[in-house]
């Protein structure tokens, strides 16, 4: 029951967190033309109106019989609604209660985003276009924190254990290149040299599809179009870019009983989850290293070593566990770094994500209401994955929820 | 752990002999901040990956000082290359001239590049070449299918200044603001610190490099930013913005316990302003843990720098910026790779090693020996990390 109340509590501490980045966002939109701030919010403007979003439109275009430039009425109703003519904090609360109900706006049919991006987005809401590309980088980002967890807290225990030997200076040199190498040479090498030690083909994964290269393998999120039946996308594969009905690849591969689809699916996040993994796992190391090495010291440690319990039950159920809390406090601390590795990660492999959005809306001309729509999912990802983390935390201690 | 001699000697008082001891003595008093450096400095020298990392560093700060002595210019590499006998000759700034298998070698300082890719030189130490002479670390491609390249050799030596310079003016900038927020929030306590930390809280919970990318995308609309030079600021700035939080953090979380020290309650009871004990006594002790991630963070900068070059940020869209992250990301570029894919696939596979090799040793050793040198320095001033 006080778990509960502790959930509630912190649910409500992320309130303020989440407004002070609207606060943000908000300060930087204010910066932006006006024209561009109705584009954003707004989409395309309709393309009967005279003049589009400028503030004036020449009389006669309006059929008012008058010499000269009008106001714009499609202008004067968007920056109404904007409260662009009411006093700042008027703006402010309309853009917070905008950004709270996922009125993010629109992706302008002219941007960089709308131009290059390998699908129709142009039209359309922010929210919905970042809805239906989440579910995949959820599942990029549920596999490469399986990665982390596997690797860094084993190999951080056993460099507690054997501390200065052979394994303790394997993880710090893995430690020291993770910080050092940037997830876009290491990504970029990974893909460059499977690609080239594997062999041109690949005819072991998908049965049907012989003709793809490694290169079109690991580019891309699915198989290409002449890998299915008919050489057409199946129809709850939109264009190969979005599944139905979950989005998440692995999921609706396995629910439209195509479990090789599953497995090539898992096989091509292998390469991103790994890159993104190694940056955070450096990250990650030392912290797990260092509690370790100060939760054997404990006494209860002691303890149960004089009671004769095995070396290695001491090391996976007394120390282990209790080092466990610092591991998953800092794994909330570097979230927000973690995250920002999608963008890049998935660039490189070409996989089709909110990350790549991101990188699609940053494409000149700017797409300001995606720029902006991604940025607050990212945070809202940092800011509940740090709650989850904090639940976690006073689940394995309980000093933390009852205190 | 045996207590070092340096940090020893000089609170033995070395005075001259027999000539006013008393006075001697006090003016030799060591300054306990400068005893702290030596003592620093002492396990700084007993850690071999520390020096090997100071070691990197004096390399590379010599290689800045060596390029700001070159005549080599400071923002616009890949103007007016030729390719093919067309375009300007003899080449300038530092481009490269090449020619096709088939064509005629338009003059001195000209390279044969292969058949399909137009912008590929190995590195090369043929002097016969005259004008322009070796290459060492081979050609950079910039699109891989139009002649926008230029000598790799040059651009790195160019980043060395950039990338150096724009890591220290953003750290540096960084970590004074930082200072100054966190040890107001620290030394004053109560709503104010309460409203700086969720102002912390707030600006950590944007994940950095997004950050970077929408401060900048912004600000590039103002008419004002348009110059190469003021670009450069603004992506100072953007850093800046978007660093200080980190900070502020820490140095609160040190200046917490600063505070409570004896030292600064005497200089409160002789009378010591807040002013006065903030400047004088509690920041000058609390600077040293953020020394380390100051170290860190000047190794991440570059990397960051790339990051964003590589997603296609068109900050720098026509105008080619020698930074050592820039160069990196653009030898790893889509283009780039898809051109070497394309070229393995038709069977006259060039794959260009050194693209990828020089530019991102260079951020790799940078990045690497400041990480070395901040491992060391944690150690050597954390007592507990020693044993």
């Amino acid at each position: 029951m006080r778990m509960w109340i502790y959930i509630v509590r912190r649910l409500i501490l992320v309130i303020p967190i989440v407004v002070g980045v609207m606060t943000i966002t908000f300060a930087l939109v204010s910066a932006l033309p006006i024209q561009d701030r109705l584009i954003a919010a707004f989409g395309p403007p309709p393309r009967n109106a005279p003049g589009g979003y400028s503030p004036t439109v020449p009389c006669s275009e309006l059929h008012i019989n008058k010499t000269g430039d009008c106001p714009n009425p499609l202008y004067v109703h968007d920056t109404d609604k904007l409260g662009l003519n009411a006093p700042i904090f008027v703006q402010w609360g309309i853009y917070i209660a905008n950004s709270f109900t996922f009125n993010w706006g629109y992706v302008y049919n002219d941007s960089g985003a709308a131009r290059n991006f390998p699908g129709a987005i142009a039209g359309l809401p922010v929210a919905t276009v970042l809805g239906e590309f989440l579910p995949y980088t959820l599942e990029l980002a549920i596999f490469s924190l399986v990665i982390i967890l596997i690797v860094a807290i084993p190999l951080g225990n056993l460099g507690a254990v054997y501390r200065n030997r052979p394994i303790d200076q394997a993880s710090r040199v893995i430690s020291f290149s993770g910080y050092a190498l940037p997830a876009f040479l290491l990504g970029s090498f990974l893909l460059f040299a499977f690609v080239l030690a594997i062999g041109p083909t690949v005819n072991w994964i998908d049965p049907s599809c012989k003709s793809e290269s490694w290169y079109q393998f690991f580019y891309a999120s699915w198989p290409a179009q002449t890998c299915y039946p008919g050489s057409s996308w199946p129809s709850w594969l939109k264009n190969g870019q979005v599944s139905s009905p979950t989005g998440f690849p692995t999921v609706d591969a396995l629910y439209h009983g195509q479990w090789w689809l599953a497995l090539d699916t898992i096989i091509r996040m292998t390469l991103p989850a790994l890159v993104i993994a190694y940056g955070t796992i450096a990250g990650l190391l030392r912290f797990v290293r260092n509690s370790m090495l100060e939760v054997m010291n404990l006494d209860f440690v002691r303890t149960a070593r004089a009671k004769g319990v095995p070396e290695n039950i001491v090391i996976s159920r007394h120390a282990g566990r209790n080092s466990l809390n610092v591991t998953i406090t800092v794994l909330g601390l570097t979230f927000a770094f973690f995250i920002g590795g999608f963008p890049v990660v998935e660039t490189i492999f070409n996989l089709l994500g909110v990350g790549r959005i991101f990188v699609f809306a940053i494409l000149s001309p700017y797409d300001y209401g995606l720029i902006f729509g991604s940025t607050l999912l990212f945070t809202y990802l940092v800011v509940f994955a740090n709650i989850i983390v904090d639940v976690l935390y006073a689940y394995l201690d309980p000093r933390v929820r009852l205190g | 752990m045996e207590e070092p001699k340096a940090a020893l000697a000089p609170t033995t008082p070395v005075g001259p002999k027999g000539k006013k001891p008393k006075k001697a003595r006090r003016a030799h008093r060591p300054n306990p901040r400068i005893a702290q450096m030596k003592r620093t400095w002492y396990f700084l020298r007993r850690n071999t990956l520390a020096m090997v990392g100071i070691g990197i560093l004096v390399i590379f700060i010599g290689i800045a000082v060596y390029a700001l002595f070159q005549p080599i210019p400071w923002t616009q590499l890949t103007q007016q290359c030729s390719t093919n006998n067309v375009g300007p000759y003899p080449p300038q700034n530092g481009c490269i001239c090449t020619y096709t298998p088939g064509t005629q070698d338009p003059g001195p300082g000209c390279y044969q590049t292969p058949l399909g890719s137009p912008s590929i030189i190995a590195p090369t130490f043929d002097f016969s070449h005259g004008t322009l002479g070796p290459l060492p670390l081979g050609s950079l491609t910039v699109a891989p299918t139009t002649p926008i390249f230029f000598d790799t050799y040059t651009g790195l030596l160019r980043g060395s200044d950039w990338s150096l310079g724009i890591s220290v003016a953003i750290v540096g900038s960084g970590a004074l603001i930082g200072l100054l927020v966190g040890a107001i929030s620290g030394y004053f306590g109560g709503w104010v610190d309460e409203a700086l930390m969720r102002i912390v809280d707030i600006f950590l919970s944007i994940p950095q490099i997004l950050f970077v990318i929408i401060v900048i995308a912004v600000l590039t609309t103002i008419p004002f930013f348009q110059p190469f030079t003021l670009r450069i600021v603004l992506l100072i700035i953007g850093f800046v913005i978007v660093w200080w939080p980190l900070y502020a953090r820490i140095v609160r979380s040190q200046v917490l316990v600063v505070r409570e020290q004896k030292y600064v309650e005497a200089a409160r009871a002789s009378g010591a302003g807040g002013g006065r004990l903030v400047m004088r006594h509690i920041i000058p002790n609390s600077v040293y843990p953020i020394f380390v991630q100051m170290s860190l963070d000047v190794g991440t900068v570059p990397l960051l720098v790339g990051t964003l070059v590589y997603l296609g940020f068109p900050l720098f869209a026509t105008i080619y910026f020698p930074e050592w992250g820039a160069i990196a990301a653009l030898s790893v570029f889509g283009s780039t790779l898809n051109n070497a894919f394309l070229t393995c696939q038709l069977g006259t596979c060039v794959i260009p090693w050194w693209q990828f090799l020089f530019p991102g040793l260079a951020l790799f050793l940078y990045a690497i020996s400041v990480n070395f040198l901040a491992d060391g320095l944690r150690d050597a001033l954390d007592p507990r990390l020693r044993r």
